[in-house]
C-alpha cells in the first residue's frame, strides 16, 4: 500500500505539533518543507521554471543560505549560470563556494572560481566538495596556465574519489597521468569500498556524542561516481567539464584528509539570522552519511555500528541531488525513533537518530578551518536539532515507505545523472538516500562480498580505459589500439571507445582504418559528438567530399550548437578550396566554445592557406594557449616559419612537436627539411632515416633524403634512393622530376629527357610543366650556356 | 625582366566579356598584396574603385591619353592573367579600345608583353599574359603597367570598372620545388 508523501507529511506535523514547539513555527517548518519538497519535485521532472518560480518564492520566505543554494542550483540546471553567480556572490558556506565558483567557471570568470574555491586569505582552507572541488580547481588552473598546480588538483581528486574519470582525462591530456594500472588499482578499490562498506550507523542516536557529529559525509555520492563516468561521457557532449561528478566530496577520511562534512553545509545554516524553523527544517535532513574521520570516537563508533549487517543499497545514489526531500526525511527521522518495523527501518531509524545529531553539530568535530566559523553556533543548534528530531516520531514503519524510496531514488539517481549541470549535492539527501538503506541497487541488496567484487569489475575495466586514453594521448597509438582491444565487445563496441579507436588510427596515419572505427562509432552512437571533428578531418585527408558533407549535416541536425559539427562544416568547404568560407565556420566553431582547442588549429591552417601568415600565427597560439600539447599547433607554426624562411624558428616548433608526438613521421621528416634549410645536412639526413623507419609507409622522408643527396652532389646516392621511391609511388611525378634533373646535373641527357617525359605524362600542375620544359629545352643547349633551372 | 613574347608584339581582338567572374583552382589573385596607382583620376573616381569589388564604382582617368594603371608587387611574382571589367553599355565612349600590358622591373624598363582590342566588351575581358611556349606561361615581374591607349569612339578618358590580377597558386608545401601528385605522397604531405 502506496502512501503519498504529503500524508507523512502532515503526521509528522501533527506529531510536532503536539510537541513543544509554537504551531507558529511548526507552520513555518511546515511550509519550507513544503516548498523545498515542490522545488525538488520540479527539478526532478525537469520543470525549471516551475522550479525556479517556487525556489525564489522559498527564498523570499524564508531567506538562508541552504535556501540560496537550492536557488542557484536550480539556475545552474537551468544552465543559467549568471544568475546562479550573482545569488551566490560572497556567500562561504562551502557547499555555497563550491557552486559559485561552477557559476564563475561557466561564466569564464576563472579568476572568481579560483578565489572561491581556494580563498586567498585562507591558504590551508579546505577545497569544498573534496574530490570535485579539486577537480573544478584543477580545470581552473589548467585554464590559466598553470599546469602544476592543475595537476596537483586532479591527482587530488582522484585521490579522494577514483571514480572521478574526468580528473584522469585531463591528466592524460596535461602528459602527467600515472599508468591507469596504479590510478584504478588496489588502493582506489580499497577507497571505494570503505566508501560503500562504512555504513557506519552511528550510535544508537540520541546519544549524539560530540565525536558523533563529526560522522557525516557524502560518500553517497560514491554511487554517483559509478554511474557518472560511462553515462557521462555518452550523455553530455560538452558539458562533461563542467559538470565534475559534483559530488561532494568523497569522503576523505579514508586517507585521513580531513574534509568538511558535507554537512557543514547546511550547517553554516546556523549563521544566517533565521528562524529556529528555518535552521530546524534546514537542518533536519540529517546527512546520513558517514564521515569516516579518523577521529578515534568516531572509527570506534563507527566500526561499531558497521556491523556486518551494512546494507550499502545507497550505491547507485543520485550523485547530484539536488535538495533535500524534506518530506522524506521526516519520515527518516520519524523511523528514528519508531519502535515497531522492520530490521531495515530499525536501522534506518538509528542511522538517521544518529546522523541527525551528528551532522547538525558535525562541523564542530572538524578541525577545519571552515567549519570554525560555525562551530559556535552549530552546537548551539544542534542541540535545537536534535531535540527536534528526536520528536519526530511518525510511527509508519513500513516496508511500502521502503518501496517508494527506493523508486524515489532511483528516479533521482537517473535523473541527476541525466540533468548534468553542476546540482546542488544536498548532502543531506544523499545521506537520506544512502542511509535509506533501503535503496536497493537494481533491487537487490549489496553486500561486502558484492561490493568487492563490483568495485574489482569496475575498476578492472577503468584500468583497460584509462591506460588506453593515456597512450593515445601520449600518441603511443599502437599500444593504445592493443589495450583498447582487450575490452569486452560490449565495451569496445560504444561510441566512445570506437572514437578513440578512430582517433588512435588518424594519429597513425592510417586514414582508412579511422575511418571504419568511426563510421561503426556513429552507428553505434549516432548522436554522439565526441571526436566527429577528427573524423571529418580524416574525411577530409581521404578527400571524400560525399560522406564529409553528408557528415556535416548530420551533424549540424543533431546539435548546432556543438563546436564539431562546425568544424566538419569548415572541413567540407576547405575540401573544395573555399578557404573563406571554411575559416568563418571555423571560426563560427570557436566561438560556440573558446576552449576547443582543434577549432582554432583549423582556423590557422585556414589562414596560411590564405598566406594570411599573421592570423595564422595567432591562432595557433590561441590553440597552444588551451592545450599546449597540441602538437598540430606546434607543427603548424613550424610549417608557416617554414614558409617564412625563418628556419631556425621552424625547426625549434618542428622539434616540440617531435617531442609531444615521437611517432610521427611527417614531423620527423619536416624537421629534417628545416635542418637541411639550416645547411645542417648530417643532422637532415639523420631525421630522415628516423622517419623512414617510423613509418615505412611514409613516402616524404625518402623524397626529402634524396633531396639532400642531390644537393650534397651525391647524385648516385640520390638515385638509388629515388629508384627506390618508384616503387612505393609509381605514378608521383616530382619522383621523375627529380631523378630528371639529378640526370640532367650528370649529363645523362637521354635519361634525364626520359624522366622529364614521364614527368610530364604524370600531370604535374601548370607551375611544374613549365619548370619541366623549361630543364628540357636546356638540355639541348650546350652546357656553358645552361643555366640551372 | 619581362620575357618577350617569342612572336614579337600580338595583336588579338578580344569581343564580349563574360558577366560572372570565374576564378581557376590553380590561379591566385596577386593584386592584394600589391601597391596600385593611376596616371590620373577625377576626384571620387580614383584608383580605390578599381579595387573594391564593386562593378558600380569605377575608375575615371583625366588627362591626356594613354593612361595608366600601375601595379607595384613587394617581390618578384608570376603572373599569369589580367582580367578587366568594362562595359560599353555602361560607359559608351569611355570604355577602352586598345589596351596594352607591359612588365619590367620599373618605370624605365617597361616592356609590353600583351596588346589586345577591346570590341563592344560588357563584362569581364581575360587578357592571358601567356606566351606560347610553355616556359613562357607565367610572366615573373615586379612590375605590372596596364596602359588604355584609346578608347571607343575616341573618348578622350576612360572608364575602368575593376582589374585583377592572377598569377599560379604557390605549392601548398614549403620548401618544395615540384607539387605531389600522388595520393602516396598527399597523405602523408601534411598534418592537419
Amino acid at each position: 500500500m502506496k502512501k503519498t508523501k504529503t500524508k507523512p507529511q502532515i503526521s509528522l506535523l501533527s506529531l510536532s505539533l503536539s510537541l513543544s514547539l509554537s504551531e507558529s513555527k511548526m507552520k513555518e517548518e511546515a511550509m519550507e518543507a513544503i516548498l523545498r519538497n515542490t522545488v525538488q519535485n520540479s527539478l526532478r521532472h525537469f520543470m525549471y521554471k516551475n522550479a525556479i518560480f517556487f525556489s525564489e518564492f522559498l527564498c523570499a520566505e524564508f531567506p538562508s543560505e541552504a535556501n540560496l543554494q537550492l536557488l542557484a542550483s536550480c539556475y545552474l540546471q537551468d544552465n543559467r549560470a549568471q544568475c546562479a553567480y550573482h545569488i551566490l556572490k560572497g556567500t562561504q558556506m562551502a557547499q555555497s563556494r563550491y557552486l559559485f565558483a561552477l557559476s564563475c567557471f561557466q561564466m569564464d570568470l576563472l579568476n572568481e572560481a579560483e578565489a572561491a574555491l581556494c580563498p586567498a586569505n585562507e591558504p590551508i582552507a579546505e577545497v569544498p566538495n573534496g574530490g570535485a572541488g579539486h577537480y573544478l580547481l584543477g580545470l581552473v588552473y589548467r585554464y590559466t596556465d598553470r599546469r602544476t598546480n592543475a595537476v596537483h588538483h586532479f591527482k587530488q581528486a582522484l585521490s579522494l574519489d577514483p571514480l572521478l574519470w574526468t580528473a584522469y582525462e585531463e591528466l592524460c591530456i596535461l602528459g602527467a597521468a600515472e599508468e591507469a594500472a596504479a590510478v584504478f588499482g588496489e588502493g582506489a578499490a580499497i577507497c571505494i569500498q570503505k566508501q560503500y562498506l562504512h555504513h557506519t550507523f552511528a550510535s544508537h542516536n540520541s546519544h549524539v556524542s560530540e565525536e558523533d557529529r563529526n560522522l557525516t559525509s557524502s560518500r553517497n555520492l560514491v554511487s554517483a561516481e559509478e554511474v557518472s563516468p560511462r553515462q557521462l561521457k555518452q550523455l553530455s557532449g560538452n558539458n562533461v567539464r563542467e559538470v565534475p561528478g559534483s559530488c561532494q566530496g568523497m569522503t576523505t577520511s579514508v586517507r585521513g584528509a580531513g574534509q568538511p562534512p558535507n554537512g557543514v553545509y547546511h550547517l553554516s545554516l546556523y549563521n544566517t539570522p533565521s528562524p529556529i524553523a528555518t535552521q530546524f527544517s534546514a537542518a533536519a535532513p540529517p546527512p546520513l552519511c558517514r564521515n569516516l574521520q579518523p577521529n578515534g570516537s568516531n572509527t570506534s563508533t563507527a566500526a561499531a555500528d558497521s556491523s556486518p549487517r551494512s546494507t550499502i543499497n545507497s550505491t547507485i545514489q543520485a550523485p547530484r541531488r539536488k535538495f533535500v526531500d524534506e518530506g522524506k526525511l521526516r519520515k527518516i527521522s520519524g523511523r528514528l525513533f519508531s519502535d515497531s518495523g522492520p530490521r531495515r527501518s530499525t536501522r534506518l531509524a538509528a542511522e538517521a537518530g544518529a546522523n541527525a545529531g551528528t551532522n547538525a553539530a558535525s562541523v564542530a568535530g572538524n578541525g577545519t578551518n571552515n567549519s570554525s566559523k560555525y562551530l559556535g553556533s552549530s552546537k548551539l543548534s544542534s542541540a535545537a536539532f536534535r531535540s527536534v528530531t528526536v520528536r519526530k516520531v511518525p510511527n509508519w514503519a513500513n516496508e511500502n515507505f521502503d518501496e517508494g524510496m527506493r523508486n524515489e531514488v532511483f528516479d533521482d539517481c537517473r535523473s541527476n545523472i541525466v540533468s548534468g549541470a553542476g546540482a546542488l549535492p544536498s548532502v543531506d539527501n544523499k545521506a537520506l538516500d544512502q542511509e535509506g538503506a533501503t535503496m536497493p541497487c537494481s533491487g537487490v541488496l549489496l553486500n561486502n562480498s558484492k561490493v568487492l567484487t563490483g568495485t574489482a569489475e569496475i575498476l578492472s575495466l577503468l584500468r583497460l580505459f584509462g591506460e588506453g586514453y593515456r597512450l593515445s594521448c601520449m600518441y603511443r597509438c599502437q599500444d593504445a589500439l592493443e589495450v583498447y582491444s582487450k575490452l569486452p565487445h560490449k565495451h569496445y563496441n560504444t561510441g566512445w571507445v570506437l572514437s578513440q579507436v578512430g582517433k588512435a588510427y588518424f594519429e597513425l596515419v592510417d586514414y582508412l582504418e579511422a575511418d571504419r572505427a568511426f563510421s561503426l562509432a556513429r552507428r553505434v552512437s549516432p548522436y554522439s559528438l565526441e571526436g566527429m571533428d577528427v573524423y571529418s578531418t580524416v574525411l577530409y585527408h581521404l578527400k571524400e567530399g560525399m560522406k564529409l558533407s553528408y557528415l556535416a549535416r548530420e551533424l549540424i541536425s543533431t546539435d548546432r550548437l556543438a563546436p564539431q559539427s562546425w568544424c566538419a562544416i569548415g572541413n567540407c568547404y576547405s575540401l573544395q578550396k573555399d578557404h573563406e568560407t571554411a575559416l568563418k565556420n571555423f571560426q563560427r566553431a570557436v566561438q560556440l566554445d573558446s576552449k576547443f582547442a582543434y577549432a582554432h588549429t583549423l582556423c590557422a591552417h585556414e589562414y596560411v592557406a590564405l598566406e594570411e601568415f599573421e592570423n595564422g600565427i595567432r591562432s595557433y597560439q590561441s590553440a597552444l594557449r588551451i592545450d599546449s600539447r597540441h602538437y598540430n599547433a606546434w607543427y603548424g607554426l613550424g610549417m608557416v616559419y617554414l614558409r617564412q624562411e625563418k628556419f631556425e624558428f621552424a625547426e625549434h616548433h618542428f622539434r616540440t612537436a617531435c617531442r609531444i608526438n615521437p611517432s610521427s613521421s611527417i614531423i620527423m621528416s619536416y624537421l629534417g627539411t628545416a635542418l637541411h634549410a639550416l645547411k645542417r645536412n648530417s643532422e637532415a639526413l639523420e631525421m630522415m632515416e628516423r622517419a623512414i623507419l617510423a613509418d615505412r609507409k611514409n613516402p616524404l622522408p625518402m623524397y626529402q633524403k634524396a633531396k639532400i643527396l642531390e644537393s650534397l652532389e651525391s647524385f648516385d646516392e640520390a638515385l638509388e634512393v629515388l629508384e627506390e621511391l618508384k616503387e612505393y609511388a609509381p605514378r608521383e611525378s616530382s619522383v621523375y622530376a627529380l631523378m630528371g634533373m639529378i640526370y640532367k646535373r650528370l649529363n645523362m641527357n637521354d635519361k634525364a629527357m626520359l624522366h622529364f617525359g614521364l614527368a610530364l605524362d604524370l600531370k604535374p600542375s601548370a607551375t611544374d610543366v613549365a619548370t619541366i620544359k623549361a630543364a628540357m629545352e636546356k638540355l639541348h643547349l650546350p652546357d656553358e650556356l645552361a643555366e640551372d633551372s | 625582366m619581362a620575357t618577350e613574347s617569342s612572336e614579337g608584339e600580338e595583336e588579338g581582338k578580344l569581343t564580349g566579356g563574360s558577366p560572372v567572374l570565374s576564378e581557376d583552382d590553380d590561379l591566385r589573385e596577386k593584386g592584394k598584396k600589391a601597391s596600385w596607382s593611376v596616371s590620373s583620376w577625377k576626384s571620387g573616381n580614383g584608383v580605390s574603385s578599381l579595387r573594391d569589388d564593386s562593378l558600380e564604382t569605377y575608375w575615371q582617368s583625366d588627362g591626356a591619353q594613354p593612361h595608366f594603371v600601375n601595379v607595384h608587387f613587394e617581390k618578384k611574382v608570376k603572373l599569369q592573367l589580367v582580367v578587366l571589367y568594362v562595359d560599353y553599355k555602361l560607359d559608351e565612349s569611355y570604355t577602352p579600345s586598345k589596351v596594352s600590358v607591359r612588365a619590367g622591373d620599373g618605370f624605365h624598363s617597361l616592356k609590353e608583353i600583351r596588346s589586345v582590342e577591346l570590341v563592344e566588351p560588357t563584362g569581364w575581358v581575360y587578357i592571358s599574359l601567356s606566351g606560347n611556349d610553355p616556359r613562357e606561361t607565367f610572366v615573373n615581374t615586379f612590375m605590372l603597367q596596364i596602359a588604355v591607349l584609346s578608347n571607343h569612339l575616341n573618348g578622350r578618358d576612360t572608364h575602368v570598372r575593376q582589374i585583377k590580377v592572377y598569377g599560379p597558386r604557390p605549392n601548398p608545401i614549403p620548401c618544395q620545388r615540384f607539387q605531389f601528385t600522388s595520393p602516396e605522397f598527399n597523405t602523408y604531405a601534411f598534418v592537419r
